[in-house]
């Protein structure tokens, strides 16, 4: 990852991923309106409530949330970056985990029951997930010999080859990542939550639009995730990673609108045995060969 | 011979043991602080002079050539014997008259007849590792003795106004009694702590006999005792230093003189006489060997396979004494005791002293490390504590007791990087050192002002703390951000080791640090939460703190942007040269990995890191509480009425109270769940790992043939 590559892919990733993330979100909901037989919103709806919230009165609860939500966008978009241009995946994830630890601390400074509740109930979450992304940078070492995303276009065959089980895992894990049910403790999108809007209740208006804007753009990145696990040097290796990541996402849809939620300790729990066993047999099989 | 560097050396280690004497005659405030605080700058200045001197030289070997030194180290034992068997006596602890005495006869046998003839090429011997723990002891401990002025004087008077109260309350009781009303009717019996401030009554007060001139003086003995044992390369010597850090702990422990402090204090001594008496074994087996010194050791037991001898159960007996320093499972109990004695004690003992020492002979063993049992059995504990003490800490809500599970686990990282052994994870192990010792100084001073200035340790008790203590929450974010989260210290270290791990392909001590990681975001990531909180209130005015205690938190404070900031260049210049050289040459044929060290995650990233840091700095300074939006009150189920108290007016017209408790999860990570089966199974790895070595070493097999991969 040099210094230009990384520019071009910083200003990419910052046009194309909200224009992608908020085209995914609209899909998302009207695949989601259709599978509850609906008609469901126009594909554009995302944007609409985007220009909308950037449109509201703005107000806030304490001088400080505002500052901390852009600080979290602005690192998922630097991640993201990173990620795009081929950079240390590591890097990557570390990025990423503060990008959340800052919309966390946002909700936390609200000290609002509800916001506590849902910020809570995020760092639950991280707790579950975070195991499997680290080791998922470090099958990927194993795979590749390198963390450099950029390894994976040098690759004869492609990594899901020999990290199928690690690519489960971090399947599982998308699901709390997305906050699609039955993980979507923290904050959903769904009716069912019962803490009024849990993270995110004391944000509004503009910081709101950004949270939204933050949101797409982690879509595209984890979609990129999964994409990276098709990748490998041959010309219609983009085809088939876009293929696999539309079939993913679905699958996201389909389990979202089919599962109710869970309580944290499952959360916890199902999230540590699935990376403790797709991690362990996985790479100990690569031993083993 | 003598190189320049003979006078800071000696100046280093006699010059706090003299201040130390100072201390302990003098009982005026006021002398008392001119003399720390002079000593403190010229303790700083001094390292700052010899750490230079160690880069420009790169190593530096000292022999003084005095054979009455040999003898002075043994009285020195005896002296310390003599005090632990003394307190042994008063106190009935049998197990610790014991330790002392079995120890003090293999110091004797060592000193009168193994040593004799015993040829030694370096009594001392500096290096990078010595240069960065010269800086560590002797900046942070220094500040930590700053900052003591200032809690010591409040923690007097507390003391003070405790005895007051007592002494009310006696009356008051007796009063009671009197009238036939009964005790009960004074309500709770307060513990004396400083939960209760009566700050006028402590003028008058009879007060709690001061004994800070004991509490000053030995924190200078404390910093004598760890320049000698980072400079010292002959083995008895640094038991002789080694002890005497132990007896420090122990009597900076039991200050107080509470039934709770003499009882942690007698454990932490157990404890680490069990280490100090696998040490002095050690030296004795090594005496057979006619090996003296440290480096003469590392390089016999990092060639045992060429060389074909087996130095096994030493260097195991070694770690074991640097495992129970560095209080490491299942020897935590000694620094979670610690706990009771005052702050600055906790900052010291967790910081720059007593547990570095522990890991610093790790660090020194680490080169004969690796895939071999020795190894084995340093990785696995280190990594065992640092997942354990880390899930642990979440069930903790005393401040001071989270800090000090996470030390523990965050030593067990570097004990683990020590017994991976390879250039790599000796380079994490050095950053994790490094960045532990500042970050965990600044939490620790930080929490210990808070204490007195809230009357309280809870993490509960600490919401709001962001208005209420605007300086002191910041600075504790910074201290707990650089604890565990990217772009700061402790991270990239962790990230170096993920490598390290990665490269080995050492798959179960990945998956321990992966689970390890994602719990140790949970600890902070709530206390964060909790502490920058913001309750609608105009903020309240921050209570003064000493200023010698706010002095010592700024300057932990720059230590430690500084470092986040500088790390690059402290790899580049310090950390890789003295691996590429000095540990490097200790192999007779170096290993692959051995032949060209670089930091172990790429000097880009580092960069990378280092200017986020300071990206941050700027951003913070430029945004941070600038917002200038119009501010509407939270959402609270109903009319708000207090948004300090978050009560509000229900639907049912009554007043209702929000609360919101952090997630302590403790039938999930309580101490009665999982402590047991942790030391169960560190003392199981224990017993197999010396029983290894013990085995190598009889059978005269080089570890590498007995458990190698």
């Amino acid at each position: 990852m040099n210094l230009l590559s990384f520019l071009i892919a910083l200003i990419g990733f910052a046009v194309a991923a909200p224009v992608l993330g908020c085209l995914i979100a609209g899909l998302d909901r009207r695949i989601s309106a259709r599978l509850q037989g609906r008609v469901g919103p126009p594909l554009l709806q995302p944007y609409y409530d985007l220009r909308k919230l950037l449109a509201k009165d703005d107000a806030t609860v304490n001088r400080y949330q505002g500052f901390y939500v852009a600080l979290a966008l602005a690192l998922t978009i630097f991640s993201g970056a990173v990620f795009f241009a081929g950079g240390n995946f590591l890097l990557v994830i570390f990025l990423l985990t503060l990008s959340v630890l800052f919309f966390i601390i946002a909700a936390y400074s609200t000290r609002s029951p509800y916001a506590e509740i849902g910020a809570a109930r995020e760092i639950i979450q991280i707790m579950s997930y975070e195991p499997m992304l680290i080791l998922m940078a470090a099958a990927f070492f194993v795979a590749t010999g390198s963390f450099d995303v950029s390894a994976a276009f040098a690759l004869g065959r492609p990594i899901i080859v020999v990290l199928p089980l690690i690519f489960l895992g971090l399947v599982f894990i998308l699901t709390i990542k997305l906050r699609k049910s039955p993980f979507d403790l923290s904050s959903s999108h769904h009716a069912h939550q019962e803490l009024v809007k849990g993270i995110t209740t004391e944000m509004s208006g503009r910081t709101l639009a950004l949270v939204e804007l933050m949101h797409w753009y982690e879509t595209v990145l984890f979609l990129g995730w999964v994409g990276l696990f098709f990748i490998w040097g041959s010309w219609w290796a983009a085809a088939l990673a876009v293929l696999v990541v539309i079939v993913i996402y679905l699958l996201e849809i389909l389990i979202d609108n089919t599962f109710a939620r869970v309580k944290w300790q499952v959360v916890l729990v199902s999230s540590w045995a699935v990376t403790f066993v797709t991690v362990a047999v996985n790479l100990f099989i690569l031993r083993i060969l | 011979m003598f190189s320049s560097a003979l006078i800071p050396i000696l100046a280093l280690v006699l010059f706090p043991m003299l201040v130390a004497a100072l201390l302990l005659v003098i009982r005026a405030d006021g002398p008392r602080r001119v003399l720390v605080v002079g000593a403190a700058i010229l303790i700083a200045a001094g390292s700052i002079l010899l750490a230079v001197q160690i880069l420009m030289a790169g190593e530096i070997r000292l022999n003084l050539g005095l054979p009455w030194l040999e003898y002075l180290a043994f009285a020195v034992e005896v002296i310390i014997a003599a005090y632990i068997i003394v307190k042994g006596l008063l106190y009935r602890r049998v197990l610790v008259i014991g330790l002392a005495a079995l120890q003090l006869i293999f110091a004797g046998l060592y000193s009168f007849t193994v040593s004799h003839g015993m040829t030694i090429y370096a009594e001392v011997y500096l290096d990078g590792l010595t240069a960065i723990m010269v800086l560590v002891i002797g900046i942070i401990s220094s500040g930590i003795c700053v900052y003591s002025l200032g809690y010591m004087r409040d923690f007097q008077e507390h003391a003070n106004a405790g005895v007051v109260q007592a002494v009310l309350k006696t009356i008051n009781v007796t009063r009671g009694v009197l009238r036939g009303t009964g005790a009960n009717a004074e309500g709770h019996v307060d513990n004396g702590g400083p939960e209760d401030a009566l700050e006028d009554g402590a003028d008058a007060a009879p007060g709690a006999r001061d004994r800070r001139p004991v509490f000053f003086s030995l924190m200078f003995l404390f910093l004598g005792a760890m320049f000698l044992l980072v400079f010292s390369n002959k083995l008895s010597w640094l038991l002789c230093a080694w002890e005497i850090t132990t007896v420090c702990s122990f009597a900076l422990i039991a200050y107080t003189r509470t039934e709770e402090s003499i009882a942690n204090a007698f454990r932490q001594i157990a404890m680490n006489l069990l280490g100090g008496l696998a040490f002095s074994v050690a030296l004795l087996i090594l005496g057979l060997y006619q090996i003296g010194e440290l480096n003469l050791l590392v390089a016999f037991g990092t060639n045992a396979g060429l060389l074909n001898i087996s130095v096994a159960l030493p260097i195991a007996l070694l770690a074991l004494a640097g495992i129970t320093k560095a209080a490491q499972m299942p020897f935590q109990s000694w620094l979670l005791g610690a706990m009771v004695a005052p702050t600055p004690t906790s900052a010291l003992l967790h910081s720059s002293t007593m547990v570095k020492a522990g890991v610093f002979l790790l660090i020194r063993l680490a080169p004969t490390f690796g895939f071999n049992a020795n190894g084995m059995m340093v990785m696995l504990i280190g990594a065992l504590t640092f997942l354990f003490c880390t899930l642990l800490a979440i069930s903790q809500r005393n401040a001071k007791r989270v800090l000090a599970y996470s030390t523990v686990a965050n030593l067990g990282l570097i004990t683990a990087c020590a017994g991976v052994g390879t250039p790599e994870a000796i380079w994490a192990a050095v950053f994790l050192l490094m960045f532990h010792a500042v970050a965990k100084s600044l939490l620790f001073l930080c929490v210990g002002t808070v204490e007195h200035r809230i009357g309280s340790r809870d993490i509960e008790d600490m919401d709001n703390l962001f208005v209420r203590m605007p300086a002191l929450a910041r600075l504790m974010a910074l201290g707990m951000f650089v604890m565990f989260i990217a772009p700061f210290g402790m991270l990239i270290a962790k990230w170096a080791v993920i490598v390290a791990l990665v490269e080995t392909g050492n798959l179960t001590l990945l998956v321990i640090l992966a689970f390890g990681s994602a719990a140790t975001f949970m600890i902070w990531a709530k206390w964060l939460g909790k502490m920058l909180a913001i309750a609608q209130e105009e903020p309240s005015v921050e209570k003064a703190a000493h200023r010698s205690e706010l002095l010592a938190i700024y300057l932990m404070a720059a230590l430690t942007l500084g470092l986040s900031i500088a790390f690059p260049f402290v790899s580049e210049y310090l950390v890789v040269p003295w691996l590429a050289t000095s540990v490097a040459n200790f192999f007779l044929i170096s290993p692959a990995e051995w032949l060209n060290v670089t930091a172990a995650i790429g000097l880009d990233n580092l960069i990378i890191m280092s200017l986020i840091v300071l990206a941050f700095i700027a951003v913070f300074a430029t945004f941070f509480g600038r917002g200038k939006k119009r501010q509407v009150p939270i959402y609270l189920a109903g009319l708000g009425l207090d948004f300090e108290k978050r009560s509000y007016r229900n639907s049912f017209s009554q007043v209702s109270v929000a609360s919101q408790r952090n997630w302590y999860m403790d039938g999930w990570f309580g101490e009665t769940a999982l402590t047991p089966v942790a030391n169960v199974m560190c003392v199981a790895i224990l017993i197999l790992g010396l029983a290894v070595a013990t085995f190598a070493m009889f059978s005269g097999v080089p570890l590498e043939g007995v458990f190698g991969l």
